[in-house]
């Protein structure tokens, strides 16, 4: 893991257009500040390392040494990382219809859990505000419900996390999309010798293919429509392949190919579907949007699980197999697709200068060699 | 020390050039004064207002060059003396006036002082005042020391009253800012009595109409005006001559080039060779008498100061006279003897004559040059140019660089004329992008506001100040808000023309006799015009900022102004809002996380960084209490405690 300075990261994913706006080297500084949904370095830092390179999920990330921190374990390029179990999940009777939920309500659920046992005091979460997505840090059960529901946008709510820390909290939850958790995951190896201790209790992936960027997505929308009407944003199964806007005056639907327009550069090179780095992670149920797709990786996550399900918060399900098999492939697609992207850009173990991610080369061979991609396999989110 | 008007005729006193012309207009008998603040001409306008009152003056900081010239010369067509004062790039603004001026003529003596700053000393241009006379075909006077510069002014009047038209006086800074010991002359007693006759024979100079027209036979009187002048400035005293009767070289000079020439001619021991001609009657050229001097040398070195005009105007009067006084060699600009832009001095001019002579020359021994160099280089800390400690500016700047960084579209700063023009530099942040003239900012933003439909996607701002906002931005300002170019102008009010030394302007409550004035509100102004307005304290730097980010994302002209005064302004000095201190325990120093944002980057002279410990620390002599560190600061180090009185 070469560590390098704010320069560099400028230089190497800033200027590249490869940001994608997670937030981890936004508040820990002065220097780099997110506004509407990108991120820039404010006046030249001339230090040789900075925590703001080595949070960056575009700057030498080194998957197997975030793999071992969490979910422990060496990266293998599986499509879907290291778990423990898969299952179906969805608010409890506890928690049901308590938030509009975008699918069933399991994160929501499992915060408020841990919330309530005091497992964490502080939650890094995505509020939004129009269409422009606001890192937030709550405390309490009312917060986590007004997070609620996917935002689409990429947003750098691993600044919430520096938020949380700066405030003094030390056990801290955080809900995040692949990048984010990646982020996060560098930010708990300390490789700079910061932290005394981690403050991070819990972390909860959200499945992601892509985000918007949120300046790029506000010029594509027709004009009527205001950020603020805005109430909730859906991608409907296929064959639907649209984008749609809930709005207090009704549904827009966007064709998706002009939604992929807003796609940053730095989604496409992004290996992780399922945010592999993490204690569990969440998704929606393809053709079931009642429930959620739920992955436990670590003993934490499992435990967490478990008492959510038997105190009321959580109801759980088993997964039918096909459709487990269904997500693997398109978690190898993405990973296959995003490996080749990244070698192509010279990003992958490049021997001279700056590479985005290292990994050893078997495991690129594996991942290269298993998911070849196939025209026409989906995207959806 | 007394004032000006009070010393006695004989009396011998250090002057700097600029009172010594305000001396010479006194003593000529000046009633009215009017001009606009710009270095070297500044110190003129405000000795006169010293003197205003017990002489019975009108004196006047203008709105700008242009009306000063006009304020001015209606005092002369009522018949009064009158006396106009700007540094050179205002006479660029003046020009227009100026022109229609010298077609119409003058009654009582008008002078137009126009200072130049050779080497850009306190300016952004070397631009030249000479070629104006020539162009405009009014006379110039160019005095060559402190006590010329006396005489000159109150003899320019005469001229003046003689010739029925304006006269160009040009000073330049070595002689505006020099001091040297005046003798004094006698003040005129003239009565000052006012009245514009205009209801005689339409074309009569002194009593119909004031104008220009009818063009062609005014054109030909004031050419008749200029053979006059012609005349005088053959039998001038202000031209003279010091050197051989047949010289080896003829140095034909002047203004303070004559005292380099002098200069340089005495280290070089070449007074036995060298003949040195001053010129105080530049334009036109008194003929006979350069013609006189040219036929007793063969060799001519033109010293002058950045273009060379007067070696152009002999180069021709040579030609003409060739048959007559045989063919010169010339040296000067032309030739490469001597620099074309930059100041004059008399290293440069001992640099042409050892060349030119043939006497070898060394000024510094090489050895010498070279370790002082060196020693000087170690030795001395890198001081860039900077905002003085609570500098309004610097907060300004700050928010500015940190709402164009944050959207992060590549937006940037128009700019003009003022001690902000400083943010070209580190010191503001390197926010700048385009430097020009007064008013010039808002002008060139109106033209990039409308570049979207060639795909320009940048946010576009401009800077002026308060004063420069009266002065210059008006006409851009209503160009822009009338073709809805997108712009954001922000207005960095100070609280007076801080640059030049707190002079007043429309924007304030007393002019420059300290008479109450009636104050223009800027913010009502811009709104009145169909501007969005805003107000913030640069101080308040979270304000600021998303204030600019609200006016920046909207259509159209928004104007933001930022109005705290100047910390040196003669409100400020002494006072102190807030007591700063740092919180050593607190400060991250070096470290990710910080890396002394606070010395480093805002960089203000009242922060030091301790190097042996690792913090920062207040220097609380120089910080004024402005308390911007404060929130500059991400740990919240730096603490502001509310100043007891002082």
């Amino acid at each position: 893991m070469e560590i390098r300075g704010g320069m560099e990261l400028v230089r190497d994913v800033l200027d590249k257009g490869l940001c994608v706006d997670c937030g981890g080297c936004v508040g820990l500084c002065p220097y780099f500040r997110s506004h509407k949904g990108r991120v820039a370095m404010l006046f030249d830092c001339n230090l040789e390392k900075g925590r703001c390179h080595a949070h960056c999920p575009r700057a030498e990330v080194d998957l197997d040494a975030v793999s071992k921190k969490l979910p422990g374990g060496h990266y293998t390029g599986e499509p879907a990382g290291r778990f423990l179990r898969m299952v179906k999940a969805r608010a409890g009777k506890k928690m049901a219809g308590r938030a509009s939920y975008q699918n069933g309500g399991t994160v929501s659920s499992l915060l408020a859990l841990a919330l309530d046992t005091g497992l964490i005091d502080a939650a890094a979460l995505t509020d939004r505000k129009g269409l422009m997505p606001r890192p937030r840090v709550v405390t309490d059960v009312a917060g986590v419900l007004a997070c609620a529901s996917s935002k689409y946008m990429a947003s750098p709510t691993v600044a919430a996390v520096h938020e949380a820390v700066a405030e003094g909290f030390r056990r801290i939850a955080v809900v995040g999309t692949p990048c984010q958790a990646t982020s996060v995951g560098q930010m708990r190896c300390d490789p700079l010798d910061r932290s005394e201790t981690d403050p991070v209790a819990l972390t909860i992936g959200l499945f992601c293919t892509w985000a918007l960027d949120a300046r790029l997505f506000s010029d594509l929308i027709p004009d009527g429509v205001a950020p603020e009407s805005v109430t909730g944003m859906d991608v409907p199964p296929p064959p639907a392949s649209v984008f749609s806007l809930h709005t207090s005056n009704g549904t827009v639907n966007l064709p998706l190919e002009t939604i992929r327009k807003a796609i940053p550069d730095g989604c496409r090179v992004c290996p992780d579907m399922t945010a592999e780095f993490t204690d569990l992670s969440v998704g929606a149920m393809e053709g079931d949007t009642s429930w959620n797709l739920l992955i436990c990786r670590t003993e934490v996550g499992d435990a967490l699980v478990e008492m959510a399900v038997s105190r009321g918060y959580l109801d759980t399900t088993p997964m039918d197999p096909a459709q487990a098999d269904r997500l693997m492939e398109a978690a190898a697609v993405k990973k296959a697709r995003a490996m080749e992207k990244a070698r192509d850009e010279g990003g992958l173990n490049s021997e001279e200068g700056a590479s985005m991610f290292r990994l050893a080369p078997a495991v690129v061979d594996k991942i290269m060699g298993r998911g070849a991609p196939t025209p026409g396999a989906r995207e959806e989110r | 020390m007394s004032h000006l008007h009070e010393e006695r005729p004989g009396t011998r006193r250090l002057c700097m050039g600029n009172e010594a012309i305000v001396r010479g207009a006194l003593e000529a008998g000046v009633a009215v004064a009017a001009g606009y603040p710009g270095t070297p001409s500044s110190e003129i306008i405000e000795t006169l207002s010293e003197s205003a009152e017990s002489e019975g003056l009108y004196v006047e900081w203008s709105v700008n060059e242009k009306v000063a010239l006009e304020v001015a010369s209606a005092a002369s067509f009522a018949g009064l003396r009158a006396l106009a004062v700007m540094k050179q790039p205002g006479l660029n603004v003046a020009s227009d006036y100026l022109l229609h001026l010298s077609g119409s003529g003058t009654r009582g003596g008008m002078v137009l002082v126009s200072a130049d700053d050779p080497g850009a000393l306190s300016s952004v241009n070397e631009g030249e005042t000479r070629p104006y006379a020539k162009l405009m075909e009014v006379p110039l006077l160019e005095p060559g020391d402190v006590q010329e510069a006396r005489e000159m002014t109150a003899w320019a009047f005469e001229l003046s009253e003689t010739l029925r038209n304006v006269v160009l006086l040009r000073t330049v800074t070595r002689l505006s800012h020099a001091s040297g010991t005046v003798v004094m002359g006698d003040v005129q007693e003239t009565e000052k009595r006012a009245r514009f006759t205009h209801d005689g024979f339409i074309i009569d100079p002194m009593e119909g109409v004031v104008m220009s027209p009818p063009v062609e036979w005014k054109h030909g009187q004031q050419q008749e005006k200029l053979e006059k002048a012609r005349a005088l400035f053959e039998t001038s005293p202000f031209n003279t001559y010091e050197g051989p009767e047949n010289p080896e070289l003829l140095i034909i000079t002047s203004s303070v080039c004559g005292l380099y020439s002098r200069e340089a001619v005495s280290l070089l021991k070449a007074e036995e060779r060298v003949g040195i001609l001053k010129l105080g009657t530049t334009w036109p050229l008194p003929e006979a008498l350069v013609k006189k001097h040219l036929a007793s040398a063969e060799k001519v070195l033109v010293v002058e100061e950045v273009l060379p005009f007067l070696e152009g105007e002999i180069k021709i009067l040579a030609a003409e006279s060739a048959g007559e006084i045989g063919v010169k060699q010339f040296f000067g600009k032309k030739e490469g003897n001597l620099a074309s832009t930059g100041e004059m001095n008399p290293d440069r001019v001992v640099g042409a004559l050892s060349a030119i002579l043939e006497i070898p020359y060394e000024g510094l021994e090489a050895a010498y040059a070279q370790r002082a160099t060196e020693v000087s280089f170690m030795g001395s800390p890198n001081r860039e140019a900077t905002f003085c400690p609570g500098c309004p500016h610097r907060a300004s700047f700050w928010s500015i660089n940190t709402a164009l960084s944050m959207d992060n579209r590549n937006g940037f700063v128009c700019g003009d004329i003022g001690c902000y023009s400083m943010a070209v530099l580190p010191a503001g942040f390197s926010t700048l992008k385009t430097l020009h003239a007064m008013g010039s900012g808002t002008g060139v933003a109106s033209g990039f506001g409308k570049l979207s439909p060639f795909g320009m996607d940048q946010p576009v701002l401009s800077v002026c100040g308060d004063s420069t906002f009266f002065h210059s931005i008006l006409p851009p300002l209503a160009n822009a808000i009338h073709h809805r170019a997108n712009l954001t102008l922000v207005v960095l009010d100070n609280s007076g023309t801080a640059m030049t030394g707190f002079q007043p302007h429309p924007g304030l409550g007393v002019d420059a006799m300290g008479s109450p004035a009636h104050s223009i509100d800027i913010p009502t102004v811009c709104k009145a015009m169909g501007a969005r307005v805003s107000v913030a304290d640069p101080f308040e730097v979270a304000t600021t900022r998303e204030t600019l980010f609200d006016l920046m994302d909207q259509e159209g002209v928004g104007v933001l102004v930022l109005k705290q005064a100047c910390a040196l302004s003669p409100e400020k000095k002494r006072t102190k809002a807030w007591e700063m201190s740092v919180d050593e325990s607190a400060c991250l120093g070096e470290t990710c996380g910080c890396n002394r944002l606070c010395t480093r980057v805002f960089a203000c002279p009242g922060l030091v960084w301790d190097k042996e410990k690792g913090t920062a620390r207040i220097d609380e002599v120089v910080c004024t209490g402005c308390g911007v560190c404060a929130d500059i600061c991400p740990v919240g180090a730096i603490r502001r405690d509310v100043a007891e009185s002082v």
